[in-house]
């Protein structure tokens, strides 16, 4: 064979692979509202960046007449290539050869490019849309599972882990993005389930469709798995492109530096009038949060799972922070099972790629209830704290309105070793809410009084007047400063510079037991 | 086929009972609802092979009596976020309303907290009134 047949062998030989499961698959793939494997990389990638490794990769399997279905790539495209300049490693299930199914060889494919992302410390993505274990292989495939799990947890807090589905993820499949620090689905053409409904509907009799078990509405605002939730796509791409934006490549590299343009010493007016007079009316803890960042520009987390708390990502002064906000929009602002998972896992991922947290108070307590407490709020609860304490990235907090008794205290306070406790005029910072607290002290006074109600009333005003304020809290230097609204931006980016430098160690260990 | 001794207040009746494998799982989903409807049936039915059926022909309507809790078939149903007091109802049955407009409110952790409605639609019943006590979970209003 002479070189120049040689090389076109070569040529003919890509371009099948390229071509994955062939134009009818490719077809009907498209005709579910769904790119190919390779279009989405086109997409996600930077122009022309996407490098392929390991095309030639095949199924080594000969039980079940594998042989006959082989096909190169066996099922998944892996690579590398650049995201805005930035490396970044992935692999993308392709569900036109084999139904994207998982074996052996594929994935073998997929943890080579992690054991890269790892050595190089880039970030990983992982595009799932796939049948599930190749039944053919046995227990080969699962095999290849425990070894991506496996690496999931080795690369956690290491390298920022994306998962993204855009198709079925089910069985066993379903644990590596559950191990992954964020999860992405498509409205409509993506479902999770351990189990699907055939099976549910044999085992509990209970009929569900696969929309209403593991969609993409479902996991991001029922069992809260998902952390965002796209209409198409492209769409789900451009918000992967934007969450990187905001991240470092791993946990010893700083995150990207902006230009934004926003002025660092720009004064907020609005946030003097965002709190109301009247303490029991609610206002948009959003609206706060984006006046404060630069130019607006705040990435919200699980936007739609335990909405009394707000997590994302946001930037000040062209630098990261991770911003965790009670939201008394939504259940007054109460911390409750979700809410401190939801909160919890948010500060330990800040922390652990070195984003600074800055959180904004106004808490009224804990979620009083049987039902929270049967399901463990007492448990769930203590990850706030685990994790705040914890956490050795610089921490401040702003008290804006209410932070009251156990709550307070697990809202990043002075007490779990925030760096800088600032608190709004407006902020009442007390052991308990003025009601309940005269409730208890004055009890005697009120019961012996000859008007019970006004002496009630009365003492409630007192206890109000001398605790409901922040001067209590900033007279014994657990709050640094009581600051006007307006000046919260400047104030926070000044901190956050004061902090840049900021160093602490915790005793060393192989890891704490943060209460699961 | 097993025989057993059944006392129905004070009368004593045997049974006949027989295992029927394609059956099992439509008698496991009933569980024991239908069992005591059915049993003022069993005198006028002696016959054994009989019971299995009138049982499952009785067990749908209880079922559907407990369940439905004053909210018509298909509708959303909205319930309290949390323990709290109903301050204010904004709406009738029968009312229009449109995504996100206030329904009512719930004050709950000294909080006025806004039950506001999750889609279009239109208000089928209202199962609260100003100053109701309700515990999470409970219907405040339905939606078709």
């Amino acid at each position: 064979m002479r070189t120049a047949e040689k090389i076109s062998g070569l040529m003919e030989k890509k371009e099948k692979i390229r071509l994955g499961g062939g134009p009818e698959r490719i077809a009907k793939q498209h005709e579910a509202g769904k790119m190919t494997a390779r279009e989405r990389l086109d997409m996600l990638f930077d122009k022309d960046s996407f490098i392929e490794i390991d095309c030639f990769v095949e199924t080594r399997s000969i039980e079940f007449d594998m042989q006959k279905k082989k096909a190169a790539g066996d099922g998944v495209v892996t690579g590398y290539g650049t995201i805005d300049g930035r490396l970044v490693y992935v692999s993308a299930q392709d569900f036109t050869v084999i139904g994207g199914s998982l074996g052996e060889m594929h994935a073998r494919k997929i943890t080579k490019v992690m054991d890269m992302a790892m050595k190089m410390g880039a970030p990983f993505i992982s595009i799932n849309d796939s049948g599930g274990a190749r039944i053919e292989e046995g227990i080969d495939s699962l095999s290849g599972f425990g070894d991506i799990f496996f690496r999931n947890t080795l690369a956690s807090g290491v390298i920022p882990q994306i998962s993204v589905i855009m198709g079925p993820c089910a069985g066993g499949a379903v644990y590596s993005p559950a191990i992954t620090d964020f999860v992405f689905m498509v409205e409509n053409t993506s479902q999770m389930f351990i189990t699907g409904p055939q099976v549910i509907k044999a085992v509990t009799g209970e009929d569900v469709t696969f929309e209403k078990l593991g969609g993409a509405d479902t996991h991001n605002s029922v069992s809260g798995v998902a952390h965002f939730k796209c209409a198409s796509e492209t769409e789900c791409i451009e918000e992967i492109r934007r969450l990187l934006s905001f991240l470092p490549d791993n946990n010893l590299s700083d995150t990207p530096s902006y230009r934004t343009g926003d002025d660092v010493n720009r004064i907020c007016e609005t946030l003097n009038e965002i709190v109301p007079d009247d303490a029991s009316k609610s206002y948009d803890m959003k609206e706060l949060i984006e006046t404060v960042v630069d130019n607006g520009d705040f990435l919200e987390i699980q936007k739609y799972y335990a909405g009394n708390i707000i997590v994302g990502f946001g930037r000040m002064g062209g630098n990261t922070v991770g911003i965790v906000a009670n939201q008394p929009k939504c259940l007054a602002g109460v911390l409750d099972v979700n809410s401190s998972d939801k909160g919890a896992r948010f500060v330990r991922f800040c922390d652990a790629f070195n984003i600074p947290i800055i959180t904004f108070t106004d808490v009224p307590g804990y979620l009083p209830g049987v039902g929270q407490e049967h399901s463990g709020v007492i448990r769930h609860g203590a990850k706030m704290l685990y994790a705040f304490s914890e956490a050795t990235v610089p921490k401040i907090n702003v008290i804006v309105r209410k932070a009251y008794g156990g709550a307070y205290i697990a809202m990043n306070s002075r007490h779990l070793g925030a760096d800088m406790v600032f608190a709004w005029p407006t902020a009442e910072i007390a052991v308990m809410g003025a009601d309940g607290a005269a409730n208890i002290i004055f009890k005697k006074e009120i019961s012996a009084s000859e008007n019970p109600v006004e002496t009630r009333n009365q003492k409630i005003e007192e206890y109000r007047n001398k605790f409901s304020n922040p001067y209590v809290a900033a007279a014994r230097g657990y709050v640094d400063d009581v600051i006007e609204p307006a000046e919260t931006r400047i104030r926070l980016i000044s901190a956050l510079d004061m902090l840049a430098s900021k160093r602490e160690n915790r005793p060393s260990k192989k890891h704490g037991n943060i209460p699961l | 086929m097993k025989k057993y001794l059944i006392k129905v207040g004070g009368v004593e009746y045997e049974v006949e009972v027989q295992e029927i494998k394609e059956e099992a799982q439509v008698l496991r989903t009933e569980q024991f609802g239908p069992a005591l409807t059915a049993a003022p049936a069993v005198p006028v039915a002696p016959a054994a092979p009989a019971a299995p059926k009138s049982a499952s022909a009785a067990a749908p309507k209880p079922a559907a009596a407990k369940n439905s809790n004053n909210v018509p078939a298909g509708a959303v149903k909205i319930t309290a976020p949390m323990p709290g007091t109903v301050l204010k109802v904004n709406v009738n049955a029968g009312d229009t309303v449109k995504k996100g407009q206030i329904l009512l409110i719930l004050e709950a952790m000294k909080m006025e907290n806004e039950i506001v409605a999750p889609s279009d639609g239109k208000i089928a019943d209202v199962n609260v009134s100003s100053g109701s006590s309700v515990n999470s979970g409970d219907v405040l209003l339905s939606m078709v």
